[in-house]
């Protein structure tokens, strides 16, 4: 009944969309969780809500670290979920 | 074609054409495409690329592919698993022709990559098709004269479903550093004297450099394969953050 | 590059034969049922499930799964569309109307001209009153006769197919009614604040 029709990549595939707003390279930096203080990296965290955007969790408590969407109109970043970013 | 590591990141990535000049027969389910992209800027073992399809009526298709090639050779390599019921696959494997051009963008991703600058012993663990791109990793350390140690743990369904399996074997033979072992999860040839079943922690434990020579560790497969080890990872005592993880396949969903 | 490269004989899975009122603009029609979620797929037990009506922090209504199976069912056959451009037709889901939801807490009238459904996962949705009743809008609990698989939004979904399918909440746990427009998950960071498929409401702006 579901699918996935063919291999994808994700995780890096983050990169693309949120590299174009950070300067260093965002899969490098580490991310704090506002909930549970939790730090990762960027780049090990699984990819969720492509292709509608990026939505980037806690690996640890599972909470919104950050989230981004690219529109015609724009490109929207909200990180409320991240204490920090730490490139 | 080499890159460096400050051009990895901070370029905008374009869209290009890439010439299919040679398709290799891998296993019965994998073909490696190799291409001649118009201008490539050199990429670093780890990278992917994005190829994307157009129909005639507008519609694309894209998908990520790791590059399997290291960044000494000549022409691009992409290895490609089918999938069945596949929008992309069946058209890379089965329709595409020698001359045809591919629309790519890349290289994309300074997370995964490993180039040996930093001496320390290397781990590879591979699930199905997530060898890809440890191969360019391991075909890249195998052009450098001088190699930190490194140990290949390479799970597939059944021994005719090993990629490369010649070369990482004959690889693995003339070179005393390195280590490969082969764990088979369905089905092993009567005589199979490797790992039976899927990679558990004994076998992590067994293989892997211990925690405190500060391996840097790969690992790249399916979602749940990817989870998996990395959980046995740190429960055998690695430090998270030395562990890089390149998942194939959706997450959650 | 000036034009976009067509991939010599490369045919989208997703053309079928299908009559184009039924496929709003910029949509392709897909036989596959994509999966996309915006964060991991909860596992949720039905004996622990509950799904509640709210209205100004107070409770108008609270339904264990046992009792919410046995509010009145309805099956529609109807055709979704998904921003990402795939529709999806003639899809068959069975469940309890909004309608019905009303009557169960004893109300003629919605009391409020808006909701935002709540779902497992942090996710929100925001949808007018209006695009609910008459039958526009249920929560649902089977697809094409069986029970909805967690990934697509099992026990319990949101559904409301005359909006781009995000509107269709996954993981739907309760349904808060609000009387000034707040804005959920999707319509909060750059996507349209209603969005009508005919329309190509994708993103706010359009």
């Amino acid at each position: 009944m579901n699918n996935v029709s063919d291999l994808v990549l994700d995780g890096n595939a983050t990169a693309l969309l949120l590299q174009q707003i950070f300067a260093p390279d965002i899969a490098l930096a580490k991310i704090r969780c506002e909930a549970c203080d939790c730090v990762s990296s960027v780049g090990s965290l699984a990819l969720y809500a492509a292709p509608m955007g990026v939505v980037l969790h806690c690996a640890d408590c599972e909470s919104v670290l950050m989230r981004a969407v690219d529109t015609p109109h724009g490109l929207w970043l909200e990180m409320t979920g991240a204490r920090y970013l730490r490139f | 074609m080499t890159a460096t590591e400050t051009s990895v990141s901070s370029r905008r990535i374009e869209w290009q054409l890439a010439e299919l000049r040679d398709v290799v027969i891998e296993t019965p389910r994998v073909k490696s495409l190799l291409l001649r992209p118009a201008g490539w800027p050199g990429h670093l073992p780890g990278q992917h690329v994005d190829i994307r399809l157009t129909a005639e009526d507008g519609y694309q298709a894209q998908r990520s592919y790791s590059i399997a090639s290291p960044p000494e050779d000549e022409l691009l390599a992409l290895t490609v698993e089918r999938v069945k019921d596949g929008e992309v696959s069946p058209y890379l494997l089965d329709e595409l022709r020698a001359g045809d051009q591919l629309e790519l963008r890349g290289p994309i991703g300074g997370y995964f990559v490993w180039t040996g600058a930093m001496g320390s012993p290397l781990c590879l663990i591979a699930g199905g098709a997530g060898v890809t791109p440890l191969m360019a990793m391991l075909r890249h350390r195998d052009r450098s004269s001088s190699r930190a140690p490194a140990v290949l743990m390479y799970s597939a369904r059944s021994l005719e479903d090993v990629i490369y399996r010649d070369e990482i074997d004959a690889m693995a033979r003339r070179d005393n550093s390195l280590r490969v072992v082969h764990a088979l999860t369905r089905e092993q040839p009567k005589d199979w004297t490797g790992h039976r079943g899927r990679i558990d922690k004994c076998l992590l434990a067994a293989n892997c450099f211990p925690p405190a020579q500060n391996p840097a560790i790969h690992v790249c497969g399916p979602t749940t394969f990817v989870e998996s080890v990395s959980g046995l990872l740190v429960e055998l005592g690695f430090d998270p953050f030395s562990i890089k993880t390149e998942r194939f396949g959706p997450s959650g969903g | 590059m000036d034009e976009t490269h067509i991939s010599r004989g490369f045919r989208s899975k997703r053309q079928e034969q299908t009559p184009k009122n039924r496929v709003p603009p910029g949509q392709y029609v897909t036989t596959d049922f994509p999966v996309l979620s915006a964060g991991p797929t909860p596992q949720i037990k039905v004996a622990d499930w509950t799904f509640a009506l709210q209205l100004n922090g107070s409770l108008l209504g609270k339904w264990s799964w046992d009792e919410f199976e046995a509010l009145p069912q309805t099956t529609i056959k109807t055709d979704i569309h998904c921003v990402t451009k795939w529709s999806k037709l003639d899809t068959t889901w069975q469940g309890v109307t909004f309608d019905d939801l009303l009557k169960a807490v004893g109300l003629s009238e919605p009391p409020a001209p808006y909701i935002m459904a709540h779902c497992d996962g942090a996710y929100t949705t925001n949808v007018p009153v209006a695009d609910l009743v008459g039958g526009r809008g249920m929560v649902v609990t089977r697809y094409e006769g069986l029970p909805i698989a967690p990934a697509h939004g099992g026990p319990a979904r949101l559904l409301v197919p005359h909006l781009y399918f995000w509107k269709s909440g996954k993981w739907v746990r309760r349904i808060r009614f609000m009387q000034k427009d707040e804005r959920g998950f999707w319509e909060s960071l750059g996507y349209h604040n209603y969005g009508d498929p005919w329309k190509e409401q994708r993103y706010d702006g359009d």
